[in-house]
């Protein structure tokens, strides 16, 4: 979610609400003769407004769960977990006193830090990374589907080559005859099509089929070019328009390559943010009943 | 072959339509993480619920003293509603300290933890904050009579009143004739030739002993060291022993009554000293009797018949004649050089005013001389060398101690605990034990 202008009236509200709570509890600090306490009032209220805080934010994933149902929109769902969440952290600081406490408040505290951090951290990749993969990635699919649709490229150009240069098992033996592909490369001397073959199976074959150790030329879009242009130099006329279509599928393979890494960085941080989440409100609700006995 | 053009339907043809109900490496990732990491999280729980341990639900570090109780959540927090009731209340403070209350007319008394904050880890419990004294005395009000208190102390560095001794008109009540400038002048007279007095020749705490340089031969006993402990834990460190005549002037200030004793009158009241006198006179003069022929001074008063150049006196005559010169001499000169005395009509002695050197000054307030020892006295007391009067008070003002007590860091402490007590320790009653060590110690 990008955050823009629509964000403004939450951020606003929050700064207010941050601002309350500060004076709040610089007044409160300020006049507690034993110091800022969770278990005073003031104390108390701040940890229940920071724990509501979380538990709206952590309801987002039971929203999600539910897209159909008539619970508000998903934007404000979106814009609530992301300033709400913001706000728990100095509300629980506030709650705390700004100490860590014994060893289930300091865990807490620590939870609640890196989930936010966390939070903070993919909000931001969430504002910046979708234009720029929309810059970068214009064939952009699936992520689930990115296997798939790697085999159909691979199949592709499979063909590709196939036709130009006859089966791919005996890329130095003549075109197999009969098919339509060889007919139309029946035309063209075998020793003509044996650097695209070459090319293929030693280089671009396995580039597509991520064999890491043949990856490094094709993956740069500068050396792919130079790669491809040398081919182009080294073929007939006749078979640029085969090299500009596996230039084509390398190009799509490197936009694919390149979005799984996004995908990472704009859904990794998520393995820290969910289950640390989870752990958190868990031991938040431990932490409040043994609050209420001391 | 030509490759087939990319438009939208044939790469949404790519696209298997029942891909999402296939679960994605991804995401099982993230699910599993999302349920082991919250299990664990419990299992931590569990694991210290079933050893009956409620030390990770503990609010922080204990306090030093309390740091053997840190498995003993029930000594402080006493069950008193089931379950859900066990905040530590002074119930459990109770159970082994007995603290006074500040001042009888309090109108407000906090609860021990409002300023004695536990779990924060605190060296020392007694170091509270301002507010908890500035809550009341910020503007005192009291349930008895009008305080005689200042009402309006905020903080020490600006928020203060000047010390009452130290206050303009404040007089020092005592009535002994000191004249510090005097004494702390070069070449001063001393029992053995000249010599330069020092403050602690005369103003030095109990401990460590040692011997006084102006002390009569009697109190010069050497000083033996016995239950030695930390200077830090020796309240006789604190504060400047009394001035005494016996340890800090009788070498100087003799009291010597006549010239055929070497010994002085004691110093002591004017009858005890009547009745040595007496005593003294009458032990001699039987061994003595050659003195009892006593030679007139040659001299012809008008008007007066002309005395017979020796006189024969009794023994008893004799007496009262030389008590009442030793007499004369103690009461005008001796006495009167440091006591005030008054001669009442018809009393055949004087009445000497009551010394009242001031044991201590700050009566609501603590001083350790001994944390301050790498200070030169006249650093604070500055008027001490040139006092001329017993009434001058040579107690360093309240913007002395702000030089160093000014608070913030690369200061020393400036907040109300470090002069100050709330309880009034004079009526503290004893507590008797109530734990053991075997259960003090369990699960630590």
């Amino acid at each position: 979610m990008r955050i823009d202008r629509t964000h403004r009236a939450w951020l606003i509200a929050s700064l207010i609400v941050l601002g309350l709570a500060t004076g709040t509890y610089v007044v409160y600090a300020a006049s507690s003769p034993a110091g800022p306490s969770g278990g005073s009032a003031i104390g108390l209220t701040f940890g229940i407004a920071g724990s509501l805080c979380m538990i709206f934010a952590g309801l987002l994933a039971a929203r999600k769960k539910v897209p159909v149902w008539r619970l508000g929109r998903a934007q404000t769902w979106m814009r609530g977990h992301l300033w709400l969440g913001l706000l728990s952290l100095p509300l629980i600081l506030f709650h705390g006193g700004f100490r860590f406490g014994g060893p289930l408040t300091s865990v807490l505290m620590v939870l609640l830090i890196v989930v936010v951090a966390s939070g903070i951290f993919g909000a931001l990749l969430q504002h910046y990374m979708p234009p720029l993969m929309t810059t970068r990635i214009p064939m952009e699919t699936i992520f689930e589907q990115i296997d798939r649709v790697r085999a159909q490229l691979l199949a592709e150009a499979d063909g590709i080559v196939e036709a130009a240069c006859g089966p791919l098992n005996s890329q130095s033996a003549a075109p197999a005859a009969g098919s339509r592909s060889s007919v139309a490369t029946a035309t063209i001397a075998t020793t003509d099509t044996l650097p695209l073959c070459n090319f293929y199976s030693r280089d671009m074959r396995p580039f597509l089929q991520q064999q890491r150790a043949q990856v490094a030329a094709l993956s740069n879009p500068a050396k792919a070019d130079g790669i491809f242009e040398g081919l182009r130099t080294l073929l007939p006329v006749a078979l640029h328009a085969t090299v500009k279509n596996l230039e084509d599928i390398c190009e799509e393979e490197r936009q694919l390559r390149r979005q799984i890494r996004y995908h990472h960085w704009l859904h990794g941080w998520l393995m820290l943010h969910v289950p640390l989440s989870l752990a958190l409100l868990l031991l938040g609700c431990a932490h409040a009943i043994m609050a209420l006995r001391y | 072959m030509a490759r087939a053009k990319l438009t939208t339907k044939n790469l949404a043809q790519r696209i298997d339509l029942e891909y999402f109900k296939h679960s994605h490496p991804f995401r099982r990732l993230r699910f599993i993480l999302s349920v082991t990491l919250p299990a664990l999280a419990l299992l931590w729980l569990v694991g210290y619920a079933l050893a009956r341990n409620d030390r990770i639900y503990s609010g922080g570090r204990m306090s030093a003293s309390h740091a053997v109780l840190t498995a003993r959540c029930n000594a402080c927090h006493v069950e008193q509603a089931g379950i859900f009731g066990a905040k530590a209340s002074d119930q459990g403070c109770g159970s082994c300290h007995n603290a006074p209350l500040h001042h009888a007319n309090q109108i407000f008394t906090p609860t021990c933890a409002a300023c004695h904050a536990e779990h924060r880890g605190h060296p020392r419990l007694a170091v509270t904050a301002d507010v908890s004294c500035t809550q009341c005395h910020a503007n005192l009000h009291t349930s008895g009579a009008a305080t005689h208190f200042t009402s309006g102390i905020t903080r020490f560095v600006g928020g203060h009143p000047e010390f009452a001794a130290s206050r303009p008109g404040s007089v020092d009540p005592g009535t002994i004739k000191l004249n510090h400038a005097i004494h702390l002048k070069h070449n001063l007279r001393g029992p053995n030739g000249p010599v330069q007095l020092d403050c602690d020749d005369c103003h030095r705490t109990a401990k460590p002993e040692s011997r006084w340089r102006f002390g009569s031969s009697t109190t010069q006993v050497e000083p033996v060291v016995q239950n030695a402990i930390p200077p830090s834990m020796d309240p006789e460190r604190a504060y400047m022993s009394p001035v005494t005549y016996a340890k800090h002037c009788a070498l100087c200030h003799g009291l010597q009554f006549d010239a055929r004793f070497q010994e002085g009158v004691p110093h002591d009241t004017p009858e005890v000293i009547h009745a040595f006198l007496v005593q003294k006179f009458q032990q001699y003069i039987p061994n003595h009797p050659a003195d009892l022929h006593a030679t007139a001074p040659n001299r012809n008063l008008p008007q007066q018949p002309i005395p017979p150049a020796v006189r024969v006196l009794t023994e008893q005559q004799w007496v009262t004649l030389r008590v009442a010169e030793s007499e004369e001499l103690m009461w005008r000169k001796t006495c009167a050089q440091c006591h005030a005395l008054t001669f009442a009509a018809n009393a055949p002695l004087p009445i000497v005013a009551k010394s009242n050197i001031t044991q201590r000054w700050f009566q609501h307030a603590v001083f350790n001389h001994d944390t301050h020892k790498l200070l030169k006295c006249v650093e604070c007391h500055s008027g001490a060398t040139t006092s001329q009067e017993t009434a001058d008070v040579l107690l360093p003002g309240i913007a002395t101690c702000e030089k160093c007590h000014r608070g913030g860091r690369g200061a020393a402490e400036s907040r109300c605990f470090e002069c100050h007590t709330y309880h009034d320790w004079k009526q503290e009653k004893r507590v008797k034990g109530m734990f053991t060590l075997s259960a003090s110690l369990r699960n630590n």
